[in-house]
């Protein structure tokens, strides 16, 4: 009787040290609808995994209002522990942010895919991680484009083939052959990257957009336009009533292929075009920044390091990888036997 | 000599007019109608079928599972107990706060009353954007922030609402409180005996007005609160759109859900709420 008591008693303190000791973090998201789902399902494995790590996942609307909210709080305070920024968000605020690349191992570093550990360093400190990353593709009709351009040659011939004439008279084309989304300055970067070209020079002392390679890009987008329906709205709103095939972030694959169901198509999904000189995609997506401000304690600073090593680890960004339409950030997921098995039963 | 006509063509020209009439109503009423007919066939159509083309005005797949979907996707019963207490008590108490200002601006004298009241009608001028950043930081130093007082004690004032029972009350007679105060009447008393009675169609449209402005409030309370404990409904129906895309059909079936209140609340206030609108002239 004496052994249950002091047992019974001794369970107790363990339990009510665990909750005393229990470290509370706050991660503010923009995701919403299945990127949610997925995202909670993640924080759901962590708690299992650390089970005196509690997260309270917030979301705070869409990218632009997370980035004002974060601008709210870093002058009124209220900063959570963990949040997704983008790397411009990051600029303005590395003084108050906690440099996540010192408590990583050195092979740890490494398996983060090498372009994004430039993107996460500031002023030679890595300051943030990757988190959820996505790629441009291109989505098409299998039954108008059974093959896939290839090159800008290909792909301009076959968005002007297309495309149909004006007959509605609102002065765009009835069907388009192509689309881009979203509009701004970024996509032309595809373009300029994938001519050969680049925004700025080496050690970014110098523009030099206005050379041959961007010229190449520039007269490429003024032919490839009369062919495209360009919009800041969903495609998945207009595919496939309204173009055969668009440029769009690898994250809208969901929606998009349930906009393809609807329409009774099938779409299919390739790598962007290649320009003269390479095919590459820019990435687009968040990072993940620890905040280091007076209201946030050493135990949560370190519990936030636990989470955010945990989000980029292999076998989690296989799994938001495979929901979610992004890009594992770290080389190691992408020799795991399942994101190997994925990649072959999934083309695209 | 005029030309008199038989009452048989009186009853024809009087029904053909009416007739043409109850069509051009009827027309009318279908196009406003159009929107809420589509927002509830949408929230029972399948993911697939809610873009698809031609449009299904009726679903040919009928998913009632779309409804407690969307009410588990994110905590909407308790959005929609904050929207209500919000709403609440924000009416509650612009209504007493307004009655407070309105007599005041409209029957009594005291010093820098037309100064005072004209800076009130200024701050009307300043777009609600601008004082946004402004009262972020002053909730948060207040300590604030994430809290029921965020949502609720910045807007227990409304200028507008001062403006217009202020109106409503200058119509009323100086007489009568030259009789009330004959008569032993304190200023308390015949304000609340004498005035808010004969105020009340102007007082129920002050209360309507703001119940539904509280209900549908959403960029003030995404910025006040950080937690989803205290969000409210249109808050929570952000939850259903994305950077990529939209679930329309949750998003749909949570709109239903989200305009019931203001439905039920519109079937037992029609005619105050029609008055409410026409005395504003908002539409």
């Amino acid at each position: 009787m004496l052994r249950k008591i002091t047992m019974l008693t001794l369970i107790g303190v363990m339990l009510f040290g665990m909750a005393a000791f229990a470290v509370e973090i706050n991660f503010w998201h923009a995701h919403s609808t299945r990127h949610q789902e997925n995202l909670q399902a993640l924080v759901d494995a962590f708690h299992a995994e650390f089970p005196d790590i509690t997260v309270n996942l917030t979301y705070q609307g869409g990218y632009g209002d997370l980035e004002a909210k974060i601008g709210a709080a870093v002058v009124a305070g209220g900063l959570p522990t963990v949040a997704q920024v983008y790397e411009n968000w990051v600029t303005p605020i590395q003084e108050i942010l906690y440099p996540i690349g010192n408590f990583m191992t050195v092979a740890e570093v490494d398996d983060i895919i090498d372009g994004l550990v430039s993107s996460n360093t500031y002023n030679g400190i890595l300051t943030t991680v990757p988190f959820n990353k996505s790629i441009m593709v291109l989505y098409y009709r299998e039954d108008l484009v059974p093959v896939p351009p290839a090159t800008w040659e290909e792909y301009l011939a076959m968005s002007a083939a297309l495309t149909t004439a004006d007959e509605d008279g609102d002065g765009y084309p009835d069907f388009f052959g192509t689309g881009f989304r979203p509009v701004n300055p970024e996509l032309f970067l595809n373009f300029l990257e994938n001519a050969g070209g680049s925004i700025l020079n080496e050690d970014w002392s110098e523009v030099t957009i206005n050379n041959s390679a961007g010229l190449i890009a520039g007269e490429f987008v003024e032919a490839i336009a009369p062919y495209s329906f360009i919009t800041n709205e969903y495609m998945s709103n207009h595919f496939p009533l309204k173009l055969a095939m668009f440029v769009d972030t690898s994250a809208g694959y969901y929606y998009n292929n349930q906009a393809a169901v609807g329409g009774d198509v099938v779409m299919k999904v390739a790598r962007v075009p290649a320009g003269a000189v390479s095919q590459g995609s820019m990435i687009q997506g968040t990072n993940l920044a620890i905040f280091d401000t007076g209201d946030i304690t050493k135990e949560q600073k370190d519990a936030a390091i636990d989470f955010v090593k945990f989000l980029i680890r292999a076998d989690n960004q296989v799994f938001w990888a495979k929901r979610s339409g992004y890009q594992p950030v770290v080389k190691s997921a992408y020799e795991t036997q399942e994101w190997i098995d994925y990649v072959a039963a999934n083309d695209y | 000599m005029a030309r008199i006509r038989s009452s048989r063509y009186y009853f024809y020209r009087q029904s053909s007019t009416r007739g043409i009439l109850y069509i051009l109503l009827f027309a009318g009423s279908a196009i406003m109608l159009l929107p809420f007919l589509w927002m509830l066939t949408t929230s029972l159509k399948s993911e697939a079928a809610v873009l698809q083309m031609p449009p299904q005005w009726i679903p040919t797949e009928w998913r009632w599972s779309n409804y407690p979907l969307a009410w588990n996707t994110a905590p909407f019963a308790r959005y929609f107990f904050n929207s209500f207490f919000m709403s609440a008590m924000t009416t509650i108490g612009e209504v007493i706060f307004t009655i407070f200002a309105a007599y005041a601006f409209a029957k009594m004298k005291f010093l820098g009353k037309n100064v005072l009241f004209t800076l009130l009608l200024g701050t009307l001028m300043i777009p609600g954007q601008m004082l946004l950043i402004p009262n972020f930081v002053t909730i948060t130093r207040l300590g604030w922030l994430d809290t029921y007082w965020a949502l609720i004690i910045p807007w227990l004032a409304s200028v507008f609402a001062i403006f217009l029972l202020r109106q409503f009350f200058r119509s009323l007679p100086d007489e009568l409180w030259d009789s009330a105060r004959m008569d032993g009447c304190g200023r308390f008393r015949f304000l609340w005996r004498i005035m808010v009675p004969l105020a009340k169609p102007a007082i129920v449209t002050v209360a309507i007005l703001k119940f539904i402005g509280g209900w549908n409030a959403y960029l003030w309370v995404l910025v006040m609160t950080n937690s989803e404990l205290m969000r409210t409904v249109p808050v929570g129906l952000k939850s259903f759109s994305s950077e990529v895309g939209t679930q329309y059909e949750l998003l749909m079936a949570a709109s239903v859900l989200a305009i019931l209140p203001i439905l039920i609340l519109y079937f037992f206030t029609q005619k105050q709420f029609i008055k409410s609108f026409a005395r504003t002239g908002i539409k």
